[in-house]
């Protein structure tokens, strides 16, 4: 064990800060306010993300056959810190590069592969994920939507809801039912799916997280060719876990949450409020939420780093950043006080995007069941 | 960054973990603990295996090697003051003193964990540390309930042994915190597999008690939390104790001390307070650790000192 950075990744990490300063504009701050969802961020993403691609660090993880440098996985790691600590500047794109890229490498046809790879890595497309139904929240196997194999094409009906991202998205990558007869983790495939299909309707679900944040995703006789099926037809389950175990840490909340408590705790000293030791007390213990999940996040790129299979250190993780999110999230509502109530202010943009960590790619509770059974090898009920 | 053990570190680990087996364990913790005794023996057999002056804490893994015997030491419920005579006393000092080793800040006249057995008594008030030699007649025993032997100290001798230089006190304290939180670890660890080991066996409603759900989440909750202290320490411990990365790894460890003793004792159930049941042998320790350094109170103080300059 070593927990030192080396020269080189101190070096990367100082030069893609003074990018970030140098790049960001100056009101970023407000910008993104909204998320990594909002239309400001969105489009900005897109300009951000093609200068990373320039710069050739935004998929720098990847292999050098798909224009990556197979840099180790701690040198991206830094890269999602920075970004995460900063409003997420990549926008959905995070997404892109943390695990539907590697999902597509993994299980792409070469035509998948050569058709999207080169748009992913270049920065310049939108994903959305298409995963949760109405029916299918945290027991995502009880999807429904169909896709009905019609000679060379799948006619696909049904919804989706909770998408995030959808109304800039260029694709979403889909779960269906292939097998009607079907109704647990066999029959399912994953598809490929250009929004500018006919036949796909998205209607906002206005919420108290921000504006235009879910969305439903309706499917009528959407028809598309059975060649942007990813992977094996009905064993699309394997695919989507595969991605999951990438998606569950893509996000270094622990950054965010951790730089937020910095700027709440130059807050509470402008107010006088580090003289009460409560305050203190609440602050220091909100500071040890953050750190261990920065540990426990580092573990799981750690496994990585050494080509290990994903293992439970993902749900480890995932539920340390949610309750490093969460803390975060109610003390800056709590010590600003009647300032956290107004819109966009800086304790409300906060606690927006914290409220939802326990619930977002998959509820702290299934994490918790996962951990039982295969971490502690708990009996089943 | 790595997070797996280097051959050096494996190495120690295992032959620290084959002696614990032969000569600590949670049956010898509780034959020691029914007499109130000291384990003399267990500190003969690390001491004549060169454990004592094995690592070099100069160097960054050595301080971790030392943290990771600390660990192994408290999850086979070790009855000796290694982590103090081995670790901080030799970190903070720069020199070994008579051990056993026991530490003191705060109350004079409060039990000091191993204070009747030590030989050297290291005591920490506000800016000043004073080593004192302990001798017949300094220190008495104090009946506890908290898993190891505890002493007071008369105020005589108290005040006896020579001070140390300026700036000691915030280095005897960084040193105590890591010892504390990876003895923690190491502690929370053997605690909750022990809950997990008795509720995949025990049987009620006709199923086992670690099969619902309502307990399932509550011990994965345990060992989020046990996870993360054990990389705070190993990361506070390789990076040799500085002042904020210590308070931190001790203020969440400690934290999670006092979950892991509510939630393994709710979840054992009555047989969990008994002497015949393991489970005390460890987790009364927790909280025993838990009032060292004025507990989670003081280690987040320092935390926030460290951090944001909170005075």
């Amino acid at each position: 064990m070593e927990f030192d950075w080396s020269e080189d990744d101190l070096q990367h990490r100082a030069e893609f800060r003074a990018f970030l300063d140098d790049f960001l504009p100056d009101d970023w701050e407000q910008l993104a306010e909204g998320g990594p969802g909002s239309d400001v961020q969105a489009a900005f993403s897109r300009r951000f993300c093609r200068e990373l691609a320039t710069r050739g660090w935004l998929t720098q993880h990847w292999p050098a056959e798909y224009g990556g440098k197979a840099t180790p996985p701690w040198r991206h790691s830094i890269i999602g810190e920075e970004c995460w600590a900063n409003g997420e500047p990549r926008g959905p794109q995070y997404m892109n590069v943390n695990w539907i890229g590697p999902a597509i490498m993994r299980f792409g046809t070469n035509e998948q592969k050569a058709h999207h790879l080169p748009l992913i890595s270049g920065g310049e497309v939108l994903w959305c994920q298409g995963f949760s139904e109405p029916e299918a929240g945290s027991d995502l196997v009880a999807l429904r939507t169909s896709a009905r194999r019609d000679g060379d094409a799948y006619v696909i009906n049904g919804s989706k809801i909770w998408t995030s991202y959808v109304n800039h998205a260029d694709y979403i990558i889909l779960l269906v039912r292939t097998d009607p007869d079907s109704d647990k983790h066999h029959g399912i495939s994953v598809l490929l799916v250009p929004m500018d299909t006919p036949g796909i309707e998205v209607r906002e679900i206005p919420s108290v997280v921000g504006e235009r944040y879910f969305h439903e995703v309706f499917f009528t006789d959407v028809r598309v060719p059975t060649s942007v099926r990813l992977g094996p037809e009905d064993e699309g389950w394997g695919v989507v876990s595969y991605a999951l175990q990438y998606e569950r840490v893509g996000a270094a909340r622990y950054a965010r949450a951790a730089l937020t408590l910095d700027r709440l705790a130059e807050h509470a000293r402008e107010r006088g409020l580090l003289e009460d030791p409560l305050v203190v007390d609440r602050l220091a213990e909100a500071r040890t939420l953050c750190e261990a999940a920065r540990m426990l996040t580092y573990r799981v790129i750690d496994e990585r780093a050494h080509d290990h299979p994903p293992s439970t250190h993902t749900q480890i993780a995932r539920v340390a950043n949610t309750r490093a999110d969460y803390a975060v999230g109610e003390l800056t509502v709590e010590i600003l006080g009647a300032d956290a109530l107004e819109y966009g202010s800086f304790a409300d943009a906060n606690f927006r995007l914290a409220m939802t960590a326990g619930v977002a790619v998959g509820a702290t509770e299934v994490q918790l069941n996962l951990i039982a059974a295969r971490h502690l090898g708990l009996p089943r009920g | 960054m790595d997070f797996e053990l280097d051959d050096d570190q494996r190495e120690i680990l295992g032959a620290v973990e084959r002696l614990l087996e032969r000569h600590a364990g949670q049956p010898r913790a509780t034959e020691l603990a029914a007499k109130a005794e000291y384990d003399h023996a267990l500190d003969e057999a690390l001491a004549g295996s060169g454990f004592d002056e094995m690592v070099d804490l100069e160097s960054r893994s050595g301080v971790l090697e030392a943290t990771l015997i600390v660990e192994a030491i408290a999850r086979a419920a070790g009855v000796t003051s290694f982590a103090t005579h081995a670790l901080v006393a030799r970190a903070a000092l720069g020199e070994a003193v008579a051990g056993p080793v026991a530490l003191s800040a705060g109350d004079p006249s409060a039990p000091i964990r191993f204070g009747a057995d030590a030989r050297t008594l290291i005591r920490v008030d506000g800016d000043d540390v004073r080593v004192v030699p302990l001798e017949a007649g300094d220190a008495e025993r104090v009946a506890s309930n908290f898993g190891y032997p505890f002493g007071r100290v008369t105020h005589d001798a108290l005040a006896r042994g020579r001070a140390l230089g300026a700036g000691s006190s915030a280095t005897l304290r960084r040193w105590w915190r890591l010892a504390i939180a990876a003895e923690a670890v190491g502690t929370m660890r053997a605690a909750l597999d022990c809950t997990v080991d008795y509720l995949k066996e025990r049987r009620q409603f006709g199923r086992p008690i670690g099969s619902f759900q309502a307990v399932q989440h509550r011990l994965a909750d345990c060992s989020v939390r046990v996870e993360g202290s054990r990389f705070l320490v190993y990361e506070a411990a390789h990076s040799r104790a500085p002042e904020e990365a210590t308070a931190c790894a001790a203020a969440f460890a400690l934290e999670s001390a006092r979950l892991l003793f509510r939630e393994t004792h709710q979840l054992s159930g009555a047989i969990g307070f008994t002497r015949e049941h393991p489970l005390h042998v460890w987790s009364m320790r927790l909280h025993a650790l838990g009032s060292e350094l004025e507990g989670v109170r003081g280690h987040r103080r320092a935390l926030a000192r460290a951090r944001w300059g909170v005075s």
